[in-house]
């Protein structure tokens, strides 16, 4: 398999501390990916250097054969990197269908202002085919109209990829898709993600606190910790990893 | 005699000219710095605050006749402080977790408020050219020189003693008393400081009385400069501060002094250098003549465009900021089909009958003024697209709408060209300023969008309108626009006119409509809801915004063109001012910035408020006859600010807008007396539950996304 994202060497430092040092990272096409540490390991800055919202100081990311070097978010976002978000982020205002539709549009770039201006600019009946089948597949049908303000949070974290999916992502990345969830909701969500992969075929690079949830839906795991890769492999084996058990586990064993 | 002559004594005379009014600026920026740092807000009414000390002291000087003491202890001791407290606790203690943007219409909606308060209240009128006096007896006829380069007058001496016996007060403050250690602590982290156990709403009043204070002692100082004392020129004092703040990135109480005192030097700098250099090159001309009140605006713009770091500058803002409500959902969602078209066969209804009346029996005047509602309903669709649906707070829309009014006074009455064609030319050139303008602030947004536009107004008020080739040179000389006229149609007739407005407005909102339920409005609407989500599907807000403000000075340029055109003149001072404009936001977002329907009732508010209600005549036509008006009326058209501003001060808790507010209460309640009736069914379509309807009126979200909070509650939007 040909490594779809590529980050060599990705270097963060902010006015002299090193939070990402020399951090290499890998993930190969419709793989599935978690990325773990503890609290300040750098996995949020190592996030934003992939998204290009905060980018980093030395080292390359390539992205599908491209170098994202100088890229500005919206146009990783294009090039196939779609997210959710840690903290939910939803277009207040609009229903379910219509933050669908509008990443549809933007995907197809059919929008035009003066198209817009002679009122071409609703939704087409393809792309509202294109959004409930999404809609579909995540579950979501029955609430295709309700307003985002009146969603659950595990079912606006559904909206959140439905909204991803639209963009025909590559890469997917979850950031910390658990977070307010409870077990049950989590391994549906999990549930429900594995499915829609089988079917599109996109990797997926999770970004996780929940040691579970990384252990049964990642294939593969990176360990950071204080913004060095302490361990990766194929998760079972880091898992059992002795150095990621002392500084990332450790913690979990003496509470329990 | 320190230095003899030429270019360095020149340099130290500029530098002891610029001292006193210097220190008056660091006064002001101090002010603002320390309202903004404590509490978030970008306190635009700082020159409401400080024209209403100084108002008072005038009166209490000329009309009381008090001296100059008692006079001073009212206005600035007691008065100030005390409109500060009054801010504090009824209106800005209630908005710690508004938006950054929602505090500033708040504050927006003071300045065009508290002025006309003032004067109402205390039945105070300015009088033209009657010079308001300084705190000292012969304050601008005695003069002391003591360098020999220089002669201080003694205003200007007290100003620079009150100035450094503020400053030295306020160092003493903070490094020597337990307030002021609080007040620091605020300033520099309002989460720790609230963990130490610091009330942060005792110093938060604390440090607004005091910042009031300030602004009432700088208007006091800084008022004998000005001819007359009206409000407008007090609010261009905030520019000012925000100019000398932003060295600090307005974050910086030193710097912000530093800022003030600067700016002060520089602008006497430049007056001393560029009369030699306009002599030379006649093109500078306008610029010297005007070039003290625009070198905040230059400065502030400059900082913006050469200083990069400043656009990533932390806007100060609580930890609580961004939790505030969604807003509610369009109309539409919350009101049965049936609720829905009558409203409309209603609307179309009446205001079809009302323009027959127009039409058919109007009389001149009340002819014009209807036109004036409608060219007005225009304009206020370009605040609809800018603030309604794109968020955004522009200050600078009667600039654009001047740009419109002076191409068709320059093509049309200068150059012969068709005037309607010079519409749409001065309507693309309003356009192409818009985006330019938006351009160095496009990834900020918010809150430093609308300092940028603020300041551009401004600019535009003392510099490019003085240029011949935009307002005429002259404006005694008048800017004359003569009327259209299309194929059989003579739009000299003002029916006439009326008619094409109306077609002209209906054309614009219909293509408002569009913009809104096409790619444009709906990409806007996904910015708005969450920036980082919407770049994260790909899309460039910075662009968009461009955009979305290079249509909005379209729709502004135009409405202006029809304005100039249906006064037969720009009137460019009555029509456009920057004061003017900011009245022009107030009344649109009060009303509802979101729906063309607000514009067009903001349009009528605008024109017709003062005609019909605060004259009286709609009292007396239900009384039956003009004569029956009772004596109260006429009243005085100032109520127009007090009310429309003060209902901009709900924003922050109704962003969709008084008006709309209202009008979904009386909604709901019109629908449940139908449901009873069995006239309508509940509205239906989607799982919405049963109080939803509820829950949009009443936008009181959960407060907080606690992550060990139940998964079923409902999520509230980040904007």
């Amino acid at each position: 398999m040909s490594a779809l994202l590529e980050a060599t060497q990705i270097t963060k430092s902010f006015s002299g501390i090193r939070a990402l040092d020399g951090v290499d990272l890998e993930v190969a096409e419709g793989e599935r990916v978690g990325l773990i540490g503890p609290n300040g390991a750098g996995k949020t800055t190592f996030f934003n250097c992939l998204l290009g919202i905060s980018p980093q100081t030395t080292g390359s990311i390539a992205f599908d054969g491209q170098d994202l070097g100088g890229m500005s978010v919206h146009r990783r976002a294009r090039a196939g990197i779609g997210r959710t978000f840690q903290r939910i982020e939803l277009f207040s205002d609009t229903t379910v269908r219509e933050h669908l539709l509008i990443a549809e549009r933007i995907r197809n770039g059919r929008g035009s202002f003066f198209k817009d201006l002679i009122g071409l600019g609703r939704p087409k009946p393809d792309e509202i085919a294109a959004a409930d089948a999404v809609l579909e597949l995540l579950g979501l049908e029955a609430l295709a109209d309700a307003p985002i303000e009146m969603l659950s949070l595990g079912k606006g974290r559904l909206v959140e990829v439905g909204r991803a999916l639209m963009t025909e992502p590559k890469l997917l990345l979850l950031d910390e898709p658990s977070s307010g969830l409870d077990r049950s909701e989590t391994e549906a969500l999990a549930q429900t993600l594995r499915e829609v992969q089988a079917h599109q075929g996109f990797a997926i690079l999770l970004v996780e606190h929940d040691v579970e949830l990384v252990s049964s839906f990642t294939e593969r795991t990176y360990v950071l910790d204080f913004g060095r890769t302490i361990a990766f492999g194929p998760t079972a084996e880091v898992m059992a990893d002795s150095r990621v058990r002392h500084a990332y586990l450790g913690d979990v064993e003496v509470e329990s | 005699m320190i230095l003899s002559s030429g270019v360095p004594q020149d340099i130290f005379r500029a530098i002891l000219q610029g001292t006193p009014p210097g220190a008056v600026y660091a006064l002001i920026a101090l002010g603002f710095v320390l309202t903004y740092k404590t509490s978030g807000v970008f306190n635009l009414a700082f020159g409401a605050q400080a024209y209403v000390s100084a108002a008072m002291f005038f009166k209490a000087r000329t009309e009381w006749d008090w001296p100059i003491v008692p006079a001073l202890i009212l206005s600035v001791f007691i008065l100030a402080p005390l409109v500060g407290l009054i801010l504090e606790r009824f209106i800005f203690r209630h908005l710690r977790t508004a938006s950054s943007v929602s505090k500033l219409v708040v504050s927006i909606g003071l300045t065009v408020a508290m002025p006309a308060l003032f004067d109402l209240i205390a039945s105070f009128t300015a009088v033209a050219g009657r010079t308001p006096s300084g705190i000292i007896s012969g304050g601008n006829s005695v003069f002391y020189d003591p360098f020999g380069v220089y002669p201080f007058s003694r205003d200007e001496l007290a100003q620079l003693v009150v100035a450094v016996v503020a400053m030295l007060g306020l160092g003493a403050l903070f490094r020597f008393t337990a307030m002021g250690l609080k007040v620091r602590a605020v300033v520099e982290s309002p989460r720790m400081a609230e963990l130490n156990r610091i009330d942060a709403n005792r110093v938060s009043a604390f440090s607004w009385a005091l910042s009031s204070f300030f602004a009432g002692m700088a208007g006091v100082l800084i008022a004998p400069r000005f001819n007359t004392l009206v409000a407008p020129d007090f609010f261009g004092l905030v520019v000012v501060a925000v100019a000398a703040a932003a060295v600090g990135k307005l974050i910086s109480l030193p710097r912000a002094l530093i800022g003030g005192l600067g700016l002060g030097i520089f602008i006497a700098l430049f007056n001393t250098f560029l009369p030699t250099w306009s002599k030379t090159l006649t093109w500078l001309a306008p610029i010297q003549d005007n070039i003290t009140p625009a070198v905040p605006f230059l400065l502030l713009f400059g900082i913006f465009v050469f200083w990069p770091a400043i656009r990533k500058a932390p806007t100060a803002s609580d930890p609580m900021a961004g939790v505030d409500p969604p807003p509610p959902a369009d109309l539409a969602f919350a009101r049965s089909r049936f609720l829905a078209i009558g409203t409309w066969v209603f609307g179309v209804v009446f205001l079809t009958t009302c323009f027959a009346v127009v039409f058919l029996r109007g009389d001149q005047f009340w002819v014009f003024v209807v036109t004036q509602a409608v060219v007005m309903s225009m304009i206020f669709l370009s605040v609809t697209v800018i603030t309604g649906f794109a968020g955004q707070i522009s200050l600078c829309q009667g600039a654009f709408a001047a740009i419109g009014g002076f191409t068709v006074f320059q093509l049309a009455s200068r150059y012969g060209f068709s005037v309607l064609g010079a519409a749409f030319i001065g309507a693309a050139l309003a356009a192409v300023v818009g985006a330019i303008l938006a351009l160095p602030v496009r990834r900020l947004g918010g809150v430093w969008l609308a300092i940028a536009t603020l300041a551009f107004a401004f600019f535009f008020d003392a510099v490019v309108v003085k240029f011949s080739w935009v307002g005429g040179g002259s404006l005694l000389q008048g800017t004359r626009v003569p009327r259209p006229s299309l194929g059989p149609f003579d739009f000299a007739n003002d029916k006439t006119f009326l008619a094409l407005s109306l077609v002209m407005f209906i054309i614009v909102a219909v293509i408002v409509i569009q913009l809104r339920q096409g790619t444009f409005g709906r990409t806007l609407r996904a910015i708005q809801g969450s920036e980082v989500a919407a770049q994260s599907i790909g899309i460039a807000p910075a662009r968009v915004r461009v955009v979305a403000f290079a249509v909005s000075a379209f729709i502004a340029g135009l409405g202006g063109a029809m304005l100039s055109i249906s006064q037969k003149n720009v009137n460019y001072a009555n029509n456009f001012s920057p004061t003017a404009a900011l009245f022009w936001l107030v009344l649109v977002v009060s009303l509802s910035a979101r729906t063309v329907g607000g514009a067009a009732q903001a349009g009528g508010a605008f024109a017709l408020f003062d005609a019909i209600i605060l004259r009286g005549a709609f009292l007396g036509w239900i009384l039956g006859g003009a004569d029956r008006i009772p004596g109260l009326f006429p009243i005085s058209p100032k109520w127009r600010f007090v009310l429309f501003g003060l209902t901009a001060v709900q924003y922050a808790k109704h962003p969709e807008g008084m008006l709309e507010y209202g009008t979904r209460k009386s909604n709901a309640k019109v629908d449940a007396w139908l449901v009873r009736r069995g006239w309508a069914t509940p509205r239906s379509g989607g799982p919405v539950p049963p109080d939803a309807t509820a829950s949009i009126d009443d936008p009181d979200p959960p407060i907080g996304l606690d992550p060990s909070a139940r998964a079923d509650a409902p999520i509230e939007a980040q904007r």
